[in-house]
């Protein structure tokens, strides 16, 4: 132990004897350290980590299935039925968002509420910091006017008021009473700030408040939760939901035709679609690490040449090899972990940047940070670190034979120190191509997809939210969107107006079956509610046939608008126009086709348009709409406060929400894409200046050594040029090879990330070649500058000295 | 063929210089065999390293054929021995990654020699030095004899007209030093000019000239018998004092 002591308080006196080294080894250490960490912090958060609620591990999300493809939701009635029937789940829930606009006084604010079935809290089993959650009992009509408040909302509304709870407030123009508060960061479903129960226990329709839900089958928009029974195995589950979904397959053959019912534990389905992503990054940040460990290891080989003599004097006085291991790797170890500090301190400051950068399905994770896990991770990868890019040169350094040492020089030894520097540098070569292949096919996908036209024109676009109160009858809703619409339009400064039950890119769909006349299939499309102004508005261009107008609205015939994938998957090599689709949703109605407009990306940029079928509001009608203000100058954002005084001006009660212009609406949809390829570019960039480093450390140490060749071949005649060439080479020797292996790591590697790719193969070769052309001139200055100086070596002093 | 007028060469030490060659004034004639001898620290060297323009730090007048040296840029004096300067080190030189051949080649490989000639040359030379058995042998695969042989060899590849070795026998025993110095008559014969640096008087009687050094001066010359070491000491003892 005493030993240990020892080697460590001289392990500090080497580090103090040269600080440059100590410095340099700190620094390279401390980013690969602290992005590693920093990275790991979110990993760990987001993967690692159970969600926050009691036995998260048996939560699920149980979803209808269409021919086997899982969907993300269910009707009310096959979830009464799931719930009646299984065995396996101890409690289930269901719930649908519930935008509401809450109004005390005269602050109207639209918030997110949740409508749930009381079974929605003791199932996530989490209890209220104040009052209580919901009950069986609220969920009757008459008691039903009850409200949950989340802390946030609660902080930010009624300024964490104790005395909330009891109070009465006004939803959607209803007295509701408050009966609890959840503790911060409470939303199970991602959503809800606030949640209510419904009067028939399942949640009511968002299009049919009012009615009895219990009985619908067809009409699919509840997120339905479960907690499995301790003892129950997910198979088991799976196999009797199975069972049951054949079973009412059967019972009901029309609506519930191909329709089964599948599950995902709720860990899966809250960071599925980020895992891959987060693995790429840690893999990524974890290879910058190793090639910051290569660096040091060269360093370290060098400076092993350098303590040749001073080891061999240590095992002359008798140190055994193991001593000497012991010491030089007590060395590496403390290096490693100052570098692991700094590093901590690194990622401290690193993660709040990381999380600002990171999209949505990340940031959700509020708990993100450095923690006793990320701690001791980091401790633990500075350690490894420490034995990683120390072993190989206390290994070579304790193997010299003293002896020969002091009688051969350096000679034998130091070539075969420089093989190994060599080889290092070609993994840190290859390495960093493999990530610059990875970051240059996310630029280039990014690149592609910003290039993708979405269907409209994103340009001067503000969008915002409004709606009224579901308990308003259809008439009184139209009337009020009519009015919005003609307050927004007279604004000055506003082009044009219009309103879309669902906007491009702002999250959410639904979905519509219908049939042709004739044509013995069922065809499903997507269905928006629209004011005959809102393609103008877009320039979403008129196709075909004719746009809504004012008169349809007196009209008893059902007018439609479908878009031109919708043409031709039902319509091929015909003409739409005036042709009938009939058993539209479930209310079977019959549409007629009176135009035709083009494809909108509506899902997302990297998604294919899907078939879309529009309504006229007015003859149809939807609970909220998203407004779209086309501005007649550059900044969108300027209309916001007089559209908000003219909503306020028709409806004192309605608030704007979710006020986005259309710009940001599409960064929002890449942001996933843009965080993992801005992220991947950086560690790119830091392992190819890092591998530039070595590379560059590698060949002035062996520039050197060649000192005395150098010396020669100047006295037989070679120029300036010529000894630049000769080191160039050999160190443009290195590259090639690491580039060589590094192509053919990439080209198994970039199939990882082939699902982050768009409208680029994972092996582009204009990709491939122009990242190797990069780093190759990169790699190129840092062989020129010690070739430089090896050229500048004085052949007189070169020679002298032997 | 070559005039030497007051070179001197000096070396920044501490606080002030040190002289390392004195007011040298020598004149080489084509086709002589020159020996420089002296003692340790002598500048026998420093002489030969201004001959060779692999130092350039001096004062004085180097004419090379007629030509100023001393006027030309550094490159065109580089470029000046390329053409016309062979050297032979005592400790031979050779680069250890290359073959004998290679090493051989390597003069030839910094000049604008198209390969084919080349190959021949490089092919005559081992011919002549009876190598070639040892072609495609390394440095380390051979005697002390053998690699100067191979430096030897090196030094002429290009005909130069004027070889420069210093102390081209030193590391060999005298039954190789003497096959050397044959192969240094046979060149001088065939009508290249030698400078050699050495201690052996042995090898100096294969020269047709000697010059001693000492302390920078040349102190005695045979094709110069003015120039004697007494004549030196007397007038100019203080110099000689401060030097050492
Ligand atoms: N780079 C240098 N810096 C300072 N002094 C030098 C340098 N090179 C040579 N000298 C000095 O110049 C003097 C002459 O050195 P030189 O090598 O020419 O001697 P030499 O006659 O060849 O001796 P030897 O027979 O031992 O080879 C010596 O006193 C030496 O210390
Ligand atoms: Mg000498």
């Amino acid at each position: 132990m005493s030993g240990l002591v020892q080697d460590f308080r001289y392990a500090l006196r080497q580090m103090r004897k040269s600080p440059g080294f100590t410095f340099v080894t700190v620094i390279t250490l401390a980013l690969g350290i602290g992005a590693t960490t920093a990275v790991f912090s979110v990993v760990d958060q987001v993967l690692l980590h159970p969600l926050p609620y009691p036995d998260s591990d048996r939560i699920v999300k149980v979803a209808e299935t269409f021919q086997g493809v899982s969907g993300t939701d269910a009707s009310p009635a096959n979830y009464l039925d799931w719930a009646a029937q299984n065995s396996v789940f101890a409690e289930m829930a269901a719930s649908r968002g519930w935008p509401a606009n809450l109004s005390e006084g005269d602050r109207p604010e639209r918030v997110k509420g949740t409508m749930v079935t009381p079974s929605f809290f003791s199932l996530f089993g989490i209890n209220p910091i104040l009052g209580r959650g919901l009950a069986e009992s609220d969920a009757h009509a008459g008691n039903d006017h009850v409200v949950v408040l989340g802390y946030g909302l609660w902080q930010r509304y009624f300024g964490g008021d104790r005395g909330t709870v009891g109070r009465n407030v006004r939803l959607n123009g209803e007295q509701y009473s408050v009966v609890g508060v959840m503790p911060p960061n409470y939303s199970p479903d991602d959503y809800g700030e606030l949640w209510v129960p419904s009067p028939w226990g399942v949640p009511s329709h968002p299009l049919a408040p009012d009615k009895d839900p219990r009985q619908f089958r067809d009409r699919s928009y509840l997120d339905v939760w479960a907690r499995l029974k301790p003892a129950v195995t997910p198979q088991q589950a799976g196999a009797e939901l199975d069972t049951i979904g054949r079973r009412l397959e059967k019972q009901y053959p029309n609506e519930d035709d191909k329709i089964g019912v599948s599950f995902l534990p709720l860990h899966e389905y809250v960071v599925g679609d980020i895992r891959p992503v987060l693995l790429v990054l840690l893999a990524a940040v974890v290879v910058v690490l190793l090639i910051g460990c290569a660096n040091v290891a060269n360093l370290l080989l060098a400076r092993a040449a350098v303590r040749g003599r001073e080891i061999s004097i240590r095992t002359t006085l008798g140190a055994s090899r193991q001593r000497l291991l012991r010491q030089l790797l007590t060395e590496s170890v403390v290096l490693a972990l100052l570098g692991g500090g700094f590093g901590l301190l690194l990622a401290v400051v690193a993660v709040p940047s990381l999380l600002a950068l990171s999209p949505p399905e990340i940031r959700q994770f509020k708990e993100i940070g450095i923690n006793r896990e990320v701690l001791a991770f980091s401790f633990l990868a500075s350690i490894v670190c420490g034995i990683v890019f120390g072993l190989m040169p206390a290994l070579q350094a304790s193997r010299s034979n003293p002896s020969e040492f002091l009688k051969e020089g350096e000679r034998g030894s130091t070539a075969n120190r420089g093989r190994t520097r060599s080889v290092l540098v070609v993994a840190e070569v290859g390495l960093s191509l493999v990530l610059l292949v990875g970051a240059g096919l996310l630029v280039k996908s990014f690149a592609r997809l910003m290039d993708v036209n979405p269907g409209f024109d994103a340009d001067r676009l503000l969008t915002f939210n409004v709606g009224l109160p579901s308990s308003t009858n259809a008439a009184q809703q139209f009337a009020f969107y009519r009015d919005v619409m003609q307050r927004l339009q007279a604004l000055p400064g506003v082009r044009s107006v219009g309103a879309v039950s669902r906007l491009p890119l702002a999250g959410g769909n639904s979905g519509r079956s219908f049939k042709v006349p004739g044509i013995d299939k069922d065809y499903s499309a997507d269905i928006r509610v629209s004011t005959t102004d809102y393609f103008r508005t877009m320039g979403i261009p008129l196709m075909k046939g004719r746009n809504f107008s004012e008169s349809d609205l007196g009209s008893s015939l059902n007018v439609a608008i479908v878009n031109d994938a919708l043409a031709r998957e039902v319509f091929p090599g015909q003409d739409p126009i005036g042709r009938q689709l009939t058993n539209f949703g479930p209310d079977n109605l019959t549409l007629q086709i009176v135009g035709v407009i083009g494809n909108v990306r509506h899902v997302g940029l990297d998604t294919a348009p899907h078939s879309e079928i529009y309504q006229l509001l007015g003859q149809a009608q939807w609970p909220s709409v998203f407004v779209a203000m086309r501005s007649a100058t550059s900044d969108a954002t300027s209309l916001t406060s007089m559209a908000q005084s003219a909503v306020w001006s028709v409806n004192k009660d309605v608030p704007l929400a979710n006020i986005r212009t259309m710009q940001e609406l599409i960064a929002n949809s890449v942001q996933r894409r843009r965080f993992s390829m801005l992220l991947l570019a950086i560690f790119a960039g830091v392992a190819m200046v890092l591998a530039a480093i070595g590379l560059y450390g590698v060949m002035s140490y062996s520039v050197a050594q060649r000192t005395k060749e150098i010396g020669i071949r100047m006295a037989l005649g070679a120029r300036r040029p010529d000894v630049v060439a000769l080191v160039v080479k050999q160190g443009m020797m290195l590259v090639l090879m690491g580039i060589l292996a590094g192509t053919v790591l990439s080209l198994a590697m970039t199939r990882l990330i082939a699902g982050m790719l768009f409208g680029i193969s994972a092996t582009d070769p204009l990709t491939f070649a122009g990242v190797a052309v990069l780093l190759g001139a990169v790699a190129f200055f840092a062989n020129y500058l010690p070739a430089r100086r090896g050229a500048s070596v004085d052949p007189m002093v070169a020679l002298r000295y032997e | 063929m070559i005039q030497l007028k007051n070179i001197e060469r000096t070396y920044k030490s501490g606080a002030g210089q040190t002289w390392v060659l004195r007011r040298v004034n020598l004149e080489i004639q084509p086709g002589e065999f020159i020996t420089v001898m002296g003692p340790s620290g002598a500048g026998k060297s420093s002489l030969l390293n201004v001959l060779a323009f692999l130092d350039d730090q001096w004062t004085g007048e180097y004419w090379f054929r007629e030509q100023a040296a001393y006027t030309m840029k550094r490159k065109e004096r580089a470029e000046l021995a390329k053409k016309n300067i062979g050297m032979v080190f005592q400790s031979y030189h050779l680069l250890d990654d290359l073959t004998v051949m290679e090493n051989i080649d390597l003069p030839l490989s910094y000049k604008d020699i198209p390969r084919s000639e080349r190959q021949s040359l490089v092919a005559d030379t081992l011919d002549r030095f009876r190598i070639v058995a040892k072609k495609d042998l390394y440095p380390s695969q051979l005697s002390g004899g053998q690699q100067q042989l191979v430096g030897v060899a090196r030094g002429v590849i290009h005909k130069p007209a004027l070889l420069l070795a210093d102390e081209p026998t030193g590391n060999l025993h005298s039954e190789q030093a003497k096959e050397i110095m044959e192969l240094f008559r046979e060149l001088n014969q065939q009508g290249t000019t030698i400078v050699q640096v050495t201690h052996s008087e042995a090898n100096a009687a294969y020269g047709t000239r000697t010059i001693q050094m000492r302390d920078g001066w040349v102190v005695g010359d045979t094709a110069n018998p003015n120039l004697s070491p007494a004549n030196l000491t007397a007038t100019e003892p203080r110099d000689a004092a401060v030097n050492r």
